[in-house]
C-alpha cells in the first residue's frame, strides 16, 4: 500500500478511512475490482464465486453421501441431514449453475456480438455483488441455529423447493425458512437484473452486420434463457412474497384451515421451477454447440434448426409445470393434459441431439478435454432425457415421483449435462481469458475420473428407485436392498471430488506456466478467437462488420469447390472495410467508467432481509443504502 | 512421471474400448439389480393391479428408451472412431451446413414415437384415475408427523364407532385388507403434506391438507407389504412407515371382528381425534 | 438511468431502440408475470372461507355478512390515478417541446395526482381495517392487503421518481436532450395506472354471482 504510515506511527481511524478512501478513487488494485463494470472482469468473479459455492454444495454431497453409504447411517442426525440436503439442492441450482452460467454469459457475450461491453455495465455489477450478497446471507443460515461447532444448524430445512404447509411457522418455527425466502428473493433480483441486462445487450448491440441469423448458437441460448429468466423469477418472487406474508404477517395464502391450499405453493413453485431447469441446461447446450463444430471443423449441423429447437424448448417450458405434481390429486384431465405436453418437448430437445451428431458426422475429431466433456454431455443427457420421457408416462410416474429415481433423472440432465457443458465451457474458453490453455493430461484425467464416478454415483440411483427407496430419508432400514447400491453411490461421489481436486490443480499449474495460447489456439470459428489472449479492456480495437455465421471462420478459410476450407491469402476482402470503419472512428475508444454505487446499491437488499428477521430498525438502513446508491448511481456524472 | 504414465495411457486407449467396458459394466448391475426382486418396496415385484399396470406402462416406456440410448450411444461411438482426425495435416472436412429433409424427418419421426406412448399413457391415467367402486373397501387414511392412522368408515362396532387403527411414533402402523378386493382409499392430512405409497401394490398419491384425495388399488395375493411416507414432511420423514397386511377375505373378517370386539371392550375411552 | 458512453449524438442499436426503452419494456413485460400471480392468487381465492367483513355486502348461511367496498370512493381515487397518466402525458409533451415550465407543472401534478391516489389508497385501507379486516383475518384480507399493497408499493415508487425529476427540473437539469427519462418514468406511470384499472375491474367491480 502506498504511504502506509505517516513518518513512523500507525495512522489514527479517521486518517486510515480517508487514505483508504483515497486509494479507492484511483480504482488500483483491489478497487479496480471492486468497483469494476467490466464484463470480463465480472465474469471472472461469478466464475471464481461460483465455483466456491460449487465445492461448498459438494461437500454436502459428501455428507449426505456418507450418511446414506450405508443403511441406518448415523453420520448426521435427521435434523442436520433435513439441513443440509436442502441446502445442498438450493445452493447447487442457485449459487452454482445458474451463476456459471452467468460467467459465461458475462465472458462471451459482447465478444460473440462484437460488442465493447454489455449494454449496461453498472448494472451488470450490480447483478454480481446483489449475487454474492445473496449467496453469503442464504449460507450465514448455518451459523444460526445455535453453537455450530455442537452440530446445531440454523439453516433451512424443508427443502430447495420447500412446499408449504412445512415451510410455515407452525411446522419450521425459527429463521432457516426465514433465510431461505429472503436468500432467494435477494438472488433473483440479481438473476433478473443480469437477463435484462443480456437480452438488451443481445437485441441491440449486435456488431454491424450481425443478423440474429448470424449470432453464435451460444447467443440465441444466452438470450432465449434471459427470457426465461425474466418472465419465470417473479412467478417465484411472489410465491416467495406469498409464503413471506404468511411467516410473517399472518398471511393466509396456504393456510389450509383459513381456506387457502397448499397446492397454490406448487403451482407457483413449479411455474417458475420448470422453465428454471431449462434456465439451468440451456447455456451448457449452448456451450456444446460451440465446441463440437470447433472440434470437429465442421459448421453447427442445422443451426436454423437448433436455434428454433431452443426458442421452442422456451415456449413449451411453460405447459409443463404440472407434471411435478402429477401425485398431488390434480384430476385426470390435468394429469393428461400435462402427460402430452412433457412427452412433447422430448421432441424439440432430440433435435438437438441429432442436430449435434450430424455437425460431428463427416467431421475432422479430436478429443482434447472441451470435446470430451461436450461428447459426454451428449450421451448423459440423452440418459437423462429418455428417463425424463419415463416420467411422462404419467401412470408410471406414481411409483417414480419422489423416489432416487426422480434423483437420478435431474442429477444426469444437471450434472451429466450442465456441469458436464460448463467444464467443457471452461476448458475450451480458459485460454482467451488467461492467455494459458489448461493441460491436456490433467484435463483428460479430470474428465474420465467425473465421466466414472458420475456414472458409479448416479445410475445405481434409477435402480434404488425403483426398488423403492424415497428421496429425502434421513437414513433407510436394513433388509430392503438399498445398501450395496448406495454404498456404490457414496464410492462414485468421492471419485468425482477427486476429479474436482484433480481440476483445481489443473488450473493452478496451468496459470503458472509460461506457456502462451495465443488469440486463436483451438482454431475456432467465433469472434472472440479473433483478438488477442487475454482481451483487452476495449475488446475489439476495431468493432467488426459480420458477413455470414461464423465471421471469423470466414475471415480464415474460403470454401473451395469441393466445399473444404481452404486458408484466406493475407490481404482479403476485409482489409478494406476495415479501413472504412477506421475513418469514421473517433480515434479514441470510451468505455465505461468504474463505479461504487451498483456495490453500495446491492448491500442495502441483505440490511433489508436482516431487518426483516431481526429487527425492523435495519430495513430503514438498508433502504437507506439502497436508495443512497440508486441515487448515487443515477446522478453519476456521464462516463468521457 | 506416473501421471504421465497413466495419462499417456489413457490418451492410447480408444474411447470406444473403454465405453464398452462401462456398457458391459452397467448390464452386469443391472442383472445384480434385478436379484433384489423380493425387496420389501421393490417396484417390479408387484401384488397388486395397479402396480402391475405401471409395471407394464414402465416396462413399454423403457425398452424402447433403451433402444434409442444404444444407438445414439452406438451412433455417438461410430462417429468419433470413424471421423476421429488422424493427423494434423489431414485436409479439413466438407462444410456441411445441413439437410432440411434429414431434420425434418428427425423431428416429425420421434414426434410419431412419443405419441405412441401417449396412448397407453392416457389409458391409464383415466383407469387408474378414477373413482373406487361403490363396492370398494373404504378406508380412511389420515397422515400426520410422523405416523399413519387408519379408519374403516363402514366398518362399525356396537356403538357406532368406526374400526380405527391408530398409528404410533416411531412405529409402523399395519393396514389390513382382503385380498382381491378394491379397496377405496380417502385420503386427508392434520397438518403437511405427506404421501400414501405401498410400492408394491400401487403408486403413491400424495396426502394433502385442506383437500381428500382418492385412489383405488387392491392386492391379488396375501401377504405384507411394505409402505412409506413418500413426500418430505419434515423431521422423521424417513420413518414415517406403514404396512400393508392382505389376507383372505375370512381371515381378514376374523380379524376385524377381533379388532371391534377389543375396541369394545375399552369403549369409554375413544381414542379418535 | 444508465448513461451509454456519451458521444455526440445517440448511439446506433441494432434495433434502433435506445436500450434504456428496450429495458424498460422488457422490465413491464416481466411486471406482468409478477402482478398477474398476485391477481391469479386472488381470483383463485375469491369467494373461498368467507367471514365477516366481506367485499361487499353478502349473506353467509343466512348471517348478513357486511361488506367493506364503498365502491365510489374508489371510483374517485380510479379516476384520480387515470388523470394523473393524462398529466404525465403533457409532461412529457412539455419537454419534448423545451417548455421547462410545463414540464414542471406537470411533473408535479402527477406525482401530487399519485399521492391524492395514495392517501385514497390509505384512507380506505384504514376503514378496512377498522371494520376487521387484515393480512391475518382472513383469505379475502390477505389477498386483498397484498395485491393491492403492493400495486401501492409500485406507485409510491413512481412517485419518488416524479418527484425527484421535478427537484432536476426545478434546478434546470432535465433539459430537452434528455426527455427519455420522462418518457421512461411515463411507460411505468401508465403501467401502474392499467394494473390499477385490472384491480378495480376484477377486485372491486366484478364480484361472483
Amino acid at each position: 500500500m502506498a504511504g502506509a504510515t505517516l513518518g513512523r506511527r500507525p495512522l489514527t481511524l479517521m486518517e486510515a478511512l480517508r487514505q483508504t478512501r483515497a486509494e479507492a478513487a484511483t480504482y488500483r488494485g483491489i478497487w479496480s475490482w471492486v468497483a469494476t463494470v467490466d464484463h470480463k472482469r465480472i465474469g471472472v468473479m461469478y466464475g471464481i464465486t461460483a465455483f466456491i459455492f460449487f465445492l461448498a454444495g459438494g461437500i454436502e454431497a459428501l455428507v449426505i453421501r456418507l450418511q446414506l453409504a450405508t443403511p441406518n447411517g448415523a453420520v448426521v442426525d435427521p435434523d442436520q441431514y433435513n439441513r443440509i440436503f436442502t441446502m445442498h439442492g438450493t445452493t447447487m441450482v442457485f449459487l452454482v449453475v445458474m451463476p456459471l452460467s452467468a460467467a459465461f454469459f458475462n465472458l462471451l457475450i459482447p465478444l460473440m456480438i462484437g460488442a465493447r461491453d454489455v449494454a449496461f455495465p453498472r448494472l451488470n455489477a450490480f447483478s454480481y455483488w446483489v449475487f454474492l450478497a445473496g449467496g453469503l446471507f442464504m449460507n450465514i443460515s448455518f451459523f444460526t441455529g445455535g453453537n455450530i461447532f455442537q452440530g446445531e444448524l440454523g439453516a433451512p430445512d424443508a427443502g430447495w423447493f420447500g412446499y408449504a404447509p412445512l415451510t410455515l411457522n407452525e411446522f419450521s418455527p425459527g429463521n432457516g425458512i426465514n433465510y431461505w425466502a429472503f436468500g432467494l428473493q435477494i438472488l433473483g433480483v440479481a438473476s433478473m437484473a443480469s437477463g435484462f441486462n443480456f437480452i438488451v445487450t443481445i437485441l441491440n448491440m449486435r456488431a454491424p452486420g450481425m443478423t440474429l441469423f448470424r449470432m453464435p448458437l451460444f447467443v440465441w441460448m444466452t438470450l432465449v434463457t434471459s427470457f426465461l429468466i425474466v418472465f419465470a423469477m417473479p412467478v417465484i418472487a411472489i410465491a416467495l412474497f406469498q409464503l413471506l406474508f404468511d411467516r410473517l404477517f399472518g398471511g393466509n395464502f396456504f393456510n389450509a384451515e383459513a381456506g387457502g391450499t397448499p397446492l397454490l405453493w406448487q403451482h407457483m413453485f413449479w411455474l417458475f421451477g420448470h422453465p428454471e431447469v431449462y434456465i439451468l441446461i440451456l447455456p451448457a447446450m449452448g456451450i456444446v454447440s460451440e465446441v463440437l463444430p470447433t472440434f470437429s471443423r465442421k459448421p453447427l449441423f442445422g443451426y436454423p434448426f437448433v436455434v428454433f429447437s431452443g426458442v421452442a424448448i422456451g415456449f413449451m417450458s411453460w405447459g409443463v409445470w404440472a407434471h411435478h405434481m402429477y401425485t398431488t390429486g390434480l384430476g385426470s384431465v390435468a394429469n393428461a393434459a400435462f402427460g402430452v405436453s412433457t412427452i412433447l418437448i422430448a421432441v424439440p430437445t432430440g433435435v438437438k441431439i441429432f442436430n449435434w451428431l450430424g455437425t460431428m458426422w463427416g467431421g475432422s475429431i479430436r478429443l482434447n478435454t472441451p470435446m470430451l466433456f461436450a461428447v459426454g454431455f451428449i450421451a448423459m443427457f440423452t440418459i437423462g432425457g429418455l428417463t425424463g420421457v419415463t416420467h411422462s408416462a404419467v401412470p408410471s410416474d406414481y411409483q417414480q415421483q419422489d423416489t432416487y429415481y426422480v434423483v437420478a433423472h435431474f442429477h444426469q440432465v444437471l450434472v451429466g449435462g450442465a456441469i458436464f457443458g460448463l467444464f467443457a465451457g471452461a476448458y475450451y474458453w480458459f485460454p482467451k481469458f488467461t492467455g494459458k490453455l489448461l493441460k491436456e493430461g490433467w484435463g483428460q484425467l479430470h474428465f474420465w475420473l467425473m465421466f466414472i464416478g458420475f456414472n458409479v454415483t448416479f445410475q445405481p440411483m434409477m435402480i434404488l428407485g425403483l426398488m423403492g427407496m424415497p428421496r429425502r430419508v434421513s437414513s433407510y432400514p436394513d433388509g430392503y436392498g438399498f445398501g450395496l447400491w448406495n454404498m456404490m453411490a457414496t464410492v462414485g461421489a468421492f471419485m468425482i471430488a477427486a476429479s474436482i481436486l484433480v481440476f483445481i490443480y489443473n488450473v493452478i499449474v496451468s496459470l503458472r506456466s509460461k506457456e502462451q495460447a495465443g488469440a486463436d489456439p483451438w482454431d475456432g470459428r467465433t469472434l472472440e478467437w479473433s483478438i488477442p489472449s487475454p482481451p483487452p479492456a476495449y475488446n475489439f480495437a476495431e468493432i467488426p462488420t459480420v458477413h455470414a455465421l461464423d465471421d471469423f471462420w470466414h475471415q480464415k478459410y474460403v470454401e473451395d469447390a469441393a466445399e473444404r476450407p481452404v486458408p484466406v491469402v493475407a490481404g482479403g476482402a476485409h482489409e478494406a472495410e476495415a479501413a472504412e470503419h477506421e475513418a469514421g472512428d473517433h480515434g479514441s475508444i470510451h468505455m465505461p467508467s468504474p463505479s461504487y454505487w451498483p456495490l453500495i446499491a446491492a448491500l442495502g437488499f441483505p440490511l433489508i432481509a436482516f431487518g426483516f428477521i431481526y429487527d425492523y430498525a435495519l430495513i430503514a438502513v438498508g433502504a437507506a443504502f439502497l436508495l443512497v446508491g440508486l441515487y448515487g448511481w443515477a446522478l453519476e456524472p456521464a462516463t468521457e | 512421471m506416473l501421471v504421465k504414465l497413466v495419462t499417456s495411457r489413457l490418451r492410447a486407449t480408444r474411447p470406444r474400448r473403454l465405453a464398452w467396458l462401462a456398457l458391459a459394466a452397467s448390464l452386469g448391475l443391472l442383472a445384480g439389480g434385478c436379484e433384489s426382486f423380493d425387496s420389501p418396496q421393490n417396484t417390479f415385484s408387484t401384488s397388486g393391479d395397479v402396480a402391475e399396470d405401471q409395471r407394464y406402462l414402465f416396462f413399454f416406456v423403457m425398452w424402447p428408451a433403451l433402444v434409442v440410448m444404444v444407438l445414439v450411444g452406438a451412433a455417438m461411438l461410430y462417429i468419433l472412431f470413424r471421423f476421429r482426425r488422424r493427423s494434423e495435416q489431414e485436409p479439413a472436412p466438407k462444410q456441411v451446413h445441413g439437410n432440411t429433409k434429414l431434420e425434418l424427418a428427425w423431428t416429425i419421426a420421434p414426434a410419431f414415437l412419443l405419441i405412441a406412448i401417449a396412448v397407453p399413457t392416457l389409458d391409464g391415467i383415466i383407469d387408474l384415475g378414477r373413482a373406487p367402486h361403490d363396492d370398494a373397501l373404504r378406508v380412511n387414511v389420515i397422515g400426520q408427523q410422523w405416523l399413519w392412522s387408519f379408519e374403516y368408515p363402514e366398518l362399525v362396532d356396537a356403538s357406532g364407532q368406526p374400526l380405527r387403527i391408530d398409528g404410533r411414533p416411531g412405529e409402523t402402523t399395519e393396514l389390513h385388507i382382503p385380498i382381491d378386493r378394491e379397496i377405496g382409499v380417502t385420503m386427508e392430512s392434520n397438518d403437511v403434506i405427506h404421501s400414501f405409497w405401498v410400492p408394491k401394490l400401487a403408486g403413491k398419491e400424495d396426502v394433502v391438507p385442506g383437500h381428500i384425495n382418492e385412489m383405488w388399488f387392491n392386492a391379488t395375493e396375501p401377504g405384507t407389504f411394505a409402505g412409506q411416507c413418500v413426500e418430505f414432511c419434515g423431521l422423521d420423514h424417513a420413518i414415517m412407515t406403514l404396512r400393508v397386511v392382505a389376507e383372505t377375505p375370512e381371515e381378514f373378517d376374523a380379524w376385524v371382528d377381533e379388532q371391534l370386539a377389543a375396541a369394545a371392550a375399552e369403549a369409554p375411552v375413544t381414542g379418535t381425534r | 438511468m444508465e448513461h451509454a458512453p456519451a458521444q455526440a449524438g445517440h448511439l446506433e442499436t441494432s434495433t434502433g431502440l435506445d436500450n434504456r426503452k428496450l429495458l424498460m419494456w422488457l422490465f413491464l413485460a416481466s411486471e406482468c408475470l409478477f402482478f398477474g400471480s398476485l391477481i391469479g392468487a386472488y381470483l383463485l381465492y375469491r369467494g373461498r372461507n368467507l367471514s365477516p367483513p366481506c367485499p361487499q355486502d353478502t349473506v353467509l348461511n343466512g348471517v348478513a355478512c357486511p361488506g367493506v367496498y364503498d365502491i365510489p370512493f374508489t371510483s374517485i381515487s380510479s379516476f384520480v390515478l387515470l388523470m394523473s397518466s393524462l398529466t404525465m402525458v403533457l409532461a412529457l409533451a412539455a419537454i419534448q417541446r423545451n417548455d421547462q415550465r410545463g414540464l414542471r407543472v406537470w411533473l408535479l401534478a402527477t406525482a401530487l395526482l399519485g399521492i391524492t391516489f395514495l392517501a385514497g389508497q390509505a384512507f380506505e385501507f384504514t376503514e378496512f381495517h377498522n371494520e376487521g379486516l387484515s393480512i391475518s383475518s382472513s383469505l379475502f384480507g390477505t389477498t386483498f392487503f397484498v395485491l393491492t399493497g403492493f400495486h401501492g408499493a409500485h406507485v409510491s415508487v413512481g412517485v419518488l421518481i416524479l418527484l425527484s425529476l421535478f427537484v432536476m427540473a426545478w434546478r434546470g437539469r432535465l433539459n430537452q436532450e434528455q426527455s427519455l427519462n420522462v418518457e421512461l418514468i411515463g411507460l411505468y406511470w401508465h403501467f401502474v395506472d392499467v394494473v390499477w384499472i385490472v384491480i378495480f375491474t376484477l377486485v372491486y367491480l366484478l364480484q361472483p354471482t
